[in-house]
């Protein structure tokens, strides 16, 4: 039992929502380019879904509906040319360098227009925070420049990650459950890498990518202290695609089976590995493969929110247009009171979903947070107008030192405290539950508004509603994301909390 | 179904289940391809040969003569493995019932006499819609008593089947709007009648429409001009309870299939089930199932013995039926993870179709706010 003087100071504990506006923390110190920054990469996004998504994507929808198989190659093309692969890559591994917070926003106003197309693009970025958390600086480097090439030559380099096996979903999620899990994908050890067995499934824009980030493990029993990440080129031999999966929605972004036989790699692609990393005072080894999970997932849960305002957005546009202009009960819908309280309704969730997604990117600019070096003044501006050349001749050897790797790795690993763990990884969960909640939330009452027109595949309404659900499943199920926030931001000050117990 | 506490109603039910099963189980996926696979034809033909075109359809029309009680436990159990053919069931019913509310029997005889196969009994009807609740963008000519049809009727469900089409027109001149029967002969020799590719919907794919756009097409006029609000508004109240049954079988569908999963997929050591917040998911859908029955089985009740407010009664279970249904099943494909949003498991279906099925008969905001109309006149 606890004593009420104990429940007293619990109350005084975590959350303190007076310490909880990250963004009146964060935006004092933050370079007002960012700013400016911003909205061009917004404007530039609308551009693109004016003139590349919008005009196409009901008519690609139809086309994946024809033929299961289809893969979106001439999208990809279009989106490599645009530049939207190196668009948030740093400059100092030859991307464009935008400041990564703006890829949310340029996020929601993709998946305003689809947001499979918008997943088409940014899936991406979930290959590439893989392999940025990893801490390889000179992997990274290469893979990201293969990237930057890509675009220059017009063959697109696209990275996925792989993490979800055909029996683990949630448990390879979160390293608490991972010795519970039933895996299958096994790394072993061999002279010179390791062979890897096993398949991945649902692995978004797998058959499309060039390179993947891999997460398997050395023990099956004990994945969560031995875990290896790799970086796998399409065509190595023993890796290949199974089925493409028949999906809802978000067709144009295929999900794909990832099968390894007997699939060698050799060391120089291993990202990270459980075997050669030292627990500290602050973190045992199991904490710190936790620790590798969430930093990739507190970049894009905050993503996947806005994933789901953009829907949302999209949904409630779609609904406004139709009220605006269509007769209802003998007078336009826009002029029912009730029509306007739904429209309100509808427009309050795209904010709340964006509020949160803003705010959880705040929690990853403050001290500890990934965002947060590069937002520092003086290094967002060097990296901002430095000419391209000094990256390119001067920084990028430096990169593929094995000090710099530690650089780094004491940078963002070691810096980051337990603390700051918990802020962004909680955060992430939260803003992902509610964009992505907003995001089925609008698309199912525009189509309440919308009657029989919302339902035609023509209108687009219904394609918002299939859509949507996905966004509640991956990056962790919404159920999961509730319980990792409760354990980040509400159960972890509480000592008498048990994770996982069922 | 609580309803089947009439004995001699369990036939229905075991009918309704063994079809579903042998017919549609096995097919779900595949059937669902439509536009863009074959059409399930061998099953509509094997629906009407067991009485399923012909529910409430009075014996002396041809019919089985059952009441709502009958017709409700058919779409639910139908409904629970595939609601495309619960669609065509009750488009077709709907369109009986509006004739019968016109006093048309003598025409539905003769269309079932003649039958002579699926397509010649099915009556389209455009099922999602509300006559009133927009502007009719099809006229009515009336010359020397007989009325010629001009105009564009959108999302006429089983457009492309039936031989025969329910379509409501205004009559020039004339306030309100009447209800036509357009036969499939105009659309064959004279071309006026022309018709659009199938409609690529959202859910129930195979129960198909189109739009169809007519051109001096004579239509047979379905009780008096001008009456047509008051037998759809009849009509549609009756089948307020239909609704309410194919959403309550989409639900328990939903729920099974749930149940099922969870006592198989194992996450975190155990079958997921056994995690307490997962559990209380399908406590919630436990709970819904059961209201839902007992809500169809009171709708259906409340329609069949007249009692006083029936009609609230069938359309407060649609509606709230239609709101639950959506929840469940987006519940539905979250219980499967991943796998419930592939075409291989049966909830995405069931997600698409729920949200489908809110919107027969009319915007679904307005037939909740029609609720509170007709009992502030009543």
């Amino acid at each position: 039992m606890v004593s009420s003087q104990e429940v007293r100071s619990i109350s005084k504990q975590e959350p303190r929502f007076d310490d909880s506006l990250f963004s009146l923390q964060a935006m004092p110190k933050l370079p007002k380019g960012m700013v400016k920054e911003t909205k061009k990469a917004i404007a530039f996004a609308r551009k693109f879904s004016d003139e590349v998504v919008r005009p196409h994507m009901l008519d690609v929808d139809r086309q994946t509906h024809e033929d299961p198989e289809y893969l979106p190659w001439d999208l990809i093309k279009k989106a490599n040319e645009w530049g939207f692969y190196t668009m948030f890559i740093p400059k100092l591994f030859g991307g464009q360098g935008f400041n990564m917070p703006s890829s949310a926003s340029v996020v929601e106003e993709l998946s305003s227009a689809c947001v499979g197309m918008a997943n088409v693009v940014f899936v991406h970025y979930l290959g590439v925070a893989g392999i940025l958390a990893s801490w390889n600086v000179s992997l990274a480097n290469k893979i990201f420049r293969e990237v930057t090439e890509g675009q220059k030559n017009g063959n697109p380099c696209l990275i996925s990650l792989a993490i979800t096996e055909p029996g683990a979903g949630t448990d390879v999620e979160e390293n608490a459950l991972i010795d519970r899990a039933r895996l299958g994908c096994s790394a072993k050890k061999v002279e010179g890498g390791y062979i890897v067995n096993g398949s991945k499934i649902f692995i978004s824009m797998g058959h499309l990518s060039t390179w993947c980030c891999l997460i398997a493990y050395t023990d099956l029993k004990k994945a969560s202290e031995n875990t290896v990440t790799f970086a796998v080129r399409t065509g190595t031999k023993g890796f290949s695609f199974g089925k493409h999966e028949d999906k809802m929605g978000q067709r144009v972004c295929p999900a794909s089976e990832l099968i390894f036989e007997d699939c060698f790699i050799p060391d120089e692609y291993v990202l990270s590995d459980s075997r050669t990393m030292s627990g500290s005072g602050t973190r045992s080894i199991a904490a710190l493969i936790e620790q590798y999970i969430h930093f990739v997932v507190e970049v894009t849960r905050p993503a996947v929110g806005a994933f789901g305002t953009g829907v949302a957005r999209g949904a409630y546009e779609t609904a406004l247009k139709f009220a605006s202009e269509t007769e209802v009960d003998g007078k336009l819908l826009i002029n029912h009171e009730w029509a306007q309280a739904m429209l309100a309704e509808m427009y309050k969730n795209v904010v709340i979903g964006r509020l949160s997604y803003t705010e959880a990117n705040y929690a990853n600019g403050l001290p500890g947070g990934i965002y947060n070096i590069l937002q520092r003044k003086p290094i967002y501006y060097y990296q901002k107008y430095a000419p391209k050349v000094i990256f390119d001749r001067l920084v990028s050897p430096f990169l593929n030192l094995k000090i710099t790797s530690r650089i780094f790795h004491k940078l963002f690993v070691d810096s980051q405290s337990i603390e700051d763990q918990h802020r962004c990884s909680g955060w992430a969960s939260l803003a992902k539950i509610v964009g992505t909640d907003m995001g089925v939330k609008n698309s199912q009452m525009a189509l309440e508004m919308m009657g029989q027109a919302g339902l035609r595949h023509e209108r687009g309404a219904e394609k918002f509603l299939r859509d949507s659900k996905l966004l509640q499943i991956y990056e962790g199920t919404n159920q999961l994301n509730r319980i990792n926030l409760f354990n980040n931001l509400i159960g972890c000050s509480i000592p008498q909390v048990r994770e996982f117990e069922g | 179904m609580l309803t089947t506490i009439k004995s001699e109603l369990k036939s229905f039910e075991e009918l309704a289940r063994s079809f579903a099963v042998k017919e549609l189980a096995a097919n779900r996926k595949a059937n669902d391809r439509y536009p863009f696979g074959p059409f399930f034809d061998s099953v509509i033909a094997k629906a009407y040969e067991v009485g399923l075109l012909g529910i409430t359809l009075p014996e002396e029309c041809g019919g089985i003569g059952q009441g709502m009680s009958a017709l409700c436990i058919i779409l639910d159990r139908i409904s629970a493995v595939d609601a495309s053919l619960s669609g065509i069931i009750f488009t077709n019913a709907l369109a009986h019932e509006i004739m019968l509310s016109a006093g048309s029997k003598d025409v539905l005889k003769d269309i079932m006499e003649r039958a002579a196969g699926a397509g010649s009994v099915l009556i389209a009807y455009p099922a999602f819609f509300n006559p009133q609740e927009s502007p009719l963008k099809l006229e009515a000519e009336k010359t020397n008593g007989t009325y010629s049809l001009n105009g564009v009727i959108e999302y006429v469900v089983l457009g492309g089947l039936a031989d025969h089409a329910l379509l409501p027109a205004r009559i020039q001149g004339q306030d309100g709007y009447a209800f036509f029967l357009v036969k499939r002969d105009n659309r064959q020799s004279n071309r006026r009648l022309s018709m659009s590719a199938p409609i690529f919907s959202l859910g129930m794919h195979a129960c198909p429409a189109v739009d169809l756009t007519l051109a001096g097409v004579e239509g047979t006029l379905i009780g008096k001009e001008g009456l047509g609000a008051r037998y759809f508004d009849h009509a549609s109240d009756r089948m307020h309870a239909a609704v309410a049954a194919m959403q309550c079988g989409i639900m328990k569908g939903g729920f099974q299939e749930a149940l099922s999963y969870s006592q198989e997929r194992f996450q975190g050591g155990w079958e997921i089930i056994n995690w307490s917040a997962l559990r209380m998911l399908l406590a919630d859908m436990a709970v819904q199932v059961k209201i839902a029955d007992m809500a169809v089985s009171g709708a259906a009740l409340a329609v069949e013995q007249q009692v006083p407010q029936w009609e609230l009664f069938a359309r407060a279970a649609a509606l709230h039926l239609s709101e639950l249904a959506c929840k469940l099943t987006t519940d539905g494909i979250q219980i499967l993870g991943g796998n419930g949003y592939m075409k291989d498991y049966g909830q995405e279906k069931r997600f698409r179709d729920a949200k489908q099925i809110q919107a027969l008969m009319g915007l679904a905001p307005l037939r909740k706010l029609k609720l509170v109309n007709s009992m502030v006149k009543g």
